[in-house]
């Protein structure tokens, strides 16, 4: 398969990204602002327009360029809005790199923002074409509960045990975003907490969900070798893989929901452009998509963590901790961080910058220098998958 | 064509639940003994329940030849054609027309028109009161289906009609209750007319008497009357006692289980009185075991779960609980629904020339192999009446269905192909990976005032007949 690295190297120069919170008092447009405020301020040679071209992610808190052309008030610039699920954000900047690496332009800025809180509902409500209303009308926690009762009768994992996996994917994202001023949930988790949660689908509960939050995130994107001009201290793009599922998982019999091959495959191709041979030893920290907590467990396993049906026990064992072996997601992920779907890819993003700069604080991970972001939407069986490759050189 | 007039086969659809106590304050167990509804899923209305009783009857015989009727007192749509639902679901030949009949006494009109034609037809009600209703109890919900042109069930011996017109049950459009005269009066105009035309019919067919009697009334009292004159058995009052008087299928439910248990070559006396009094006179077939399809009436008594009062009343909208803060499911729209029949209505996926495999929906690329059929249209393979089996299932608790949570499924149908939808008339704890289902017609949600309907899955066996019975 044709996925090559690209033909000019990428590297990620300043990032922005806004708390994730309940923002009652921020519209789309003034998170926007804040996160490219941030992220351009962080360049005290750049202003917003020496930047060529803009892309904005967004699933459902704008349409079109505009939705970041007009509250910045851009003259005369491209910009581009994309949509991918959950993926937005991510295929936000997978855009915006390729439109360095073609050399059409100097300077590209990723953004992506979600406004979820105005709804009044507390999960997602999207709006779909007009169908014939045969679609089962899933809601998100429905779909990825699948997994659970799915990964326990391929891998005879009993009950407890898998409710113990589980709460401990809850507690070590709340865990780590306890320790981060921008997390939504700064507030350690008991597994009392996760286990007596509201049920929402199946075996989870409203604890096992990530968290619906309004938020944006902001990346400005250069070809490698003039990374340096901008700051000492770039992020190079080393490799990223991205799938858009067939559907077959739901449309055909035999995939079974221990997996996500869309994952599996974006990170072949991720892995295969960055050289990442063993990612359970080679990657220092990786920003997984945690949606709701089965969804991290099974990801360990296609991502090359750990050994197929194994994970859960990896996970229990502490592999995954901020002081394990790969800490995961160690911002807090979706589960803490907060999940507003246009910015979330980039908030993984942010957080790789952040530690592969050496700048995470006291969540700081040890020696960082390769970090991989997964970021997907949709649902088991029927998903689109992004993988990337992140590293502190070239 | 030109056959002597009768019944060549006979289906009855009564739902999953039954409804034992009326009390909304009830301390201690219900009357025994006392009256006992039944009671149709929060997921049924007319249309699916006449889809599941003529599923198993409507391939009898050369459909091209047939109408469908539909007979009710409660369609689900004021304006719009109910049978048309029916007949698509049933992926009839579009030559068979599809007629909706209306009005208490259209039951019996129904079963006239099929036994003289080679139509067939479903008679199904689904009937409530205000809550506390003096015969809230005694009123139910049930669909049965005849298809004519044969006499493998039964031969028409002679009929009577007679009509009155009588202001006894009524309901203006719009409004969700009929509201019922004093039945002392309707009784006497009621008990007069069967009595003429049972005598009337019984003449005709030269016999004194019959072997069975079958009474159905929307008067009660009437009812009774007519059984002690006309000396039945009380088996029909035995059944009308677990299942409450079902409107427009009434006279096809009662007619069915008496068909269920009649020997060959015995007679049955069948007397509708409703608005007059329609009487028929039947000889039982020699045919008419292999005549049924599907279960029993017996059988699907038997099966029956009990419904709580208070879930039946949120089934029924007549209590307006708070639901999860969640929009409302999608409305279908016409033109998606229209060029997707075949899969919305009858459950076809494709099958694939290249490689084998079914597609869920169907479609032009296969999602097995990626190969696009080509020049002729997609060959399709219909699911809907194959076991499938569980591959992963969760529970939704924040649903918008009339239930605290709901469980959804995926399940691979055996010979191929894959479902997702929702599981009915099974608890959500007894849902299990591996376990087999058998589709059934069902009303998902009603959302612009426009009914969707698709597929959902229920055990293969009542989860009755394996575990516990009536409660």
């Amino acid at each position: 398969m044709a996925s090559r690295r690209m033909v000019h190297d990428v590297a990620i120069v300043a990032m922005g990204c806004t708390p994730f919170r309940d923002h009652w008092h921020s519209s789309a447009d003034d998170l926007l602002v804040d996160a490219v405020q941030e992220c351009v301020g962080s360049l005290p040679a750049v202003a917003l327009d020496d930047i060529d071209a803009f892309w904005v992610g967004t699933q459902g808190s704008g349409m079109s360029g505009q939705t970041l052309a007009r509250p910045l008030r851009l003259v005369g610039k491209p910009v581009t809005r994309v949509e991918n699920y959950c993926a937005t954000g991510s295929e936000s900047l997978r855009n915006a790199a390729f439109a360095v690496a073609s050399g059409a332009y100097d300077m590209v800025m990723a953004t992506g923002v979600e406004k979820l809180k105005d709804s009044s509902y507390s999960g997602l409500a999207a709006v779909y074409p007009p169908a014939d209303g045969t679609d089962v009308d899933w809601t998100a926690p429905a779909g990825f509960s699948l997994l659970a009762p799915a990964y326990q009768q391929a891998y005879g994992v009993g009950a407890q045990d898998m409710r113990s996996t589980l709460t401990k994917v809850a507690m070590k994202n709340h865990a780590n975003g306890a320790l981060n001023e921008r997390a939504q949930f700064r507030k350690a988790v008991s597994a009392e907490t996760v286990e007596n949660s509201p049920r929402i689908a199946g075996q989870l509960g409203v604890m096992d969900c990530s968290g619906v939050s309004d938020g944006a995130a902001a990346a400005i994107l250069v070809r490698a070798e003039d990374a340096y001009r901008y700051t000492d201290k770039p992020v190079f793009l080393r490799g990223m893989g991205f799938v858009a599922g067939s559907g077959a998982g739901l449309a055909v019999d035999g995939y079974d929901f221990t997996s996500f091959p869309e994952v599996v495959e974006a990170a072949r191709q991720a892995y295969d452009q960055a050289g990442v041979t063993d990612p359970a030893t080679e990657i220092s920290l990786a920003e997984v998509h945690d949606c709701f907590t089965p969804t991290e467990v099974v990801l360990m396993e296609d991502l090359g963590f750990s050994e197929r049906g194994k994970a859960w026990r990896d996970i229990l064992d502490g592999r995954y901790d901020l002081g394990g072996a790969l800490p995961v997601n160690t911002d807090g992920g979706l589960k803490s961080f907060g999940h507003p779907i246009g910015a979330t890819g980039l908030r993984m993003m942010f957080e790789c910058f952040t530690q592969l700069r050496g700048e995470a604080g006291i969540r700081q991970v040890p020696d960082a220098r390769l970090a991989l972001a997964q970021n997907l939407g949709g649902q088991p069986g029927s998903c689109v998958a992004f993988v990337a490759v992140l590293g502190s050189q070239r | 064509m030109h056959q002597q007039p009768g019944v060549d086969a006979y289906a009855v659809h009564l739902p999953a639940y039954a409804l034992h106590d009326n009390r909304l304050d009830a301390i201690g167990p219900p009357r025994p003994g006392g009256p006992v509804r039944s009671v149709a899923a929060f997921d049924e209305d007319t249309i699916t329940m006449a889809v599941e009783a003529l599923r198993p009857v409507a391939a009898v015989d050369d459909p091209a030849r047939r109408q469908v009727l539909l007979a009710t007192t409660s369609a689900p749509y004021e304006a719009k054609t109910s049978a048309g639902v029916v007949h698509e679901a049933l992926g009839l030949d579009p030559a068979v027309s599809a007629v909706d009949l209306r009005g208490h006494r259209c039951g019996a009109s129904a079963l006239d028109l099929v036994v003289g034609s080679a139509a067939m037809t479903a008679m199904a009600d689904l009937r409530t009161t205000r809550p506390g209703a003096p015969d809230e109890l005694a009123q139910g919900d049930a669909a049965a289906a005849f298809v004519g042109g044969g006499t493998r069930a039964a031969t028409l011996l002679a009929r009577a009609g007679h009509t009155t017109e009588i202001l006894e049950r009524w309901r203006l459009p719009g409004e969700r209750h009929d509201r019922v005269w004093d039945e002392r009066f309707t009784a006497d105009v009621l008990v007069t007319a069967g009595l003429d035309v049972a005598r009337r019919a019984l003449a005709d067919a030269s016999l004194e008497a019959a072997d069975h009697v079958v009474v159905s009334s929307s008067n009660a009292r009437a009812a009774a009357a007519l059984r002690r004159a006309l000396r039945g058995s009380g088996a029909d009052a035995t059944i009308e006692r677990a299942t409450g008087f079902t409107g427009a299928a009434h006279p096809g439910l009662l007619f069915a289980a008496a068909l269920d248990e009649a020997q060959p070559g015995q007679t049955i006396l069948l007397l509708s009185a409703t608005e007059g009094a329609d009487a028929f006179v039947w000889r039982v077939g020699t045919g008419v075991r292999a005549a049924r399809g599907g279960p029993s009436v017996r059988e699907q008594l038997a099966a029956r779960q009990t419904v709580g009062y208070g879930r039946y009343l949120r089934w029924r909208g007549l209590l307006d609980v708070q639901g999860p803060a969640r929009p409302a499911s999608p409305a279908p729209a016409s033109p998606p629904m229209f060029r997707r029949s075949g899969w919305k209505y009858r459950l076809e996926g494709s099958h694939c020339d290249a490689c084998g495999k079914v597609t869920t929906p169907p479609a032009r690329v296969c999602a097995s192999c990626g190969i696009a059929a080509t020049g002729q249209p997609t060959a399709k393979v219909s699911l809907r009446d194959k076991t499938a089996r569980v591959v992963s299932t969760t529970r939704d608790h924040l649903t918008t269905m009339p239930e605290p949570e709901v469980v959804i499924v995926v399940a691979d149908v055996d010979g191929g192909g894959r479902l997702s939808t929702y599981a009915t008339d099974v608890a959500p704890g007894d849902v299990t990976v591996g376990m087999p289902m058998r589709p059934t017609f069902r009303r998902l949600w009603t959302t612009d005032s426009i009914h969707n309907y698709f597929w959902k899955l229920r055990p293969l066996l009542p989860q009755a007949l394996s575990g516990e019975g009536d409660r």
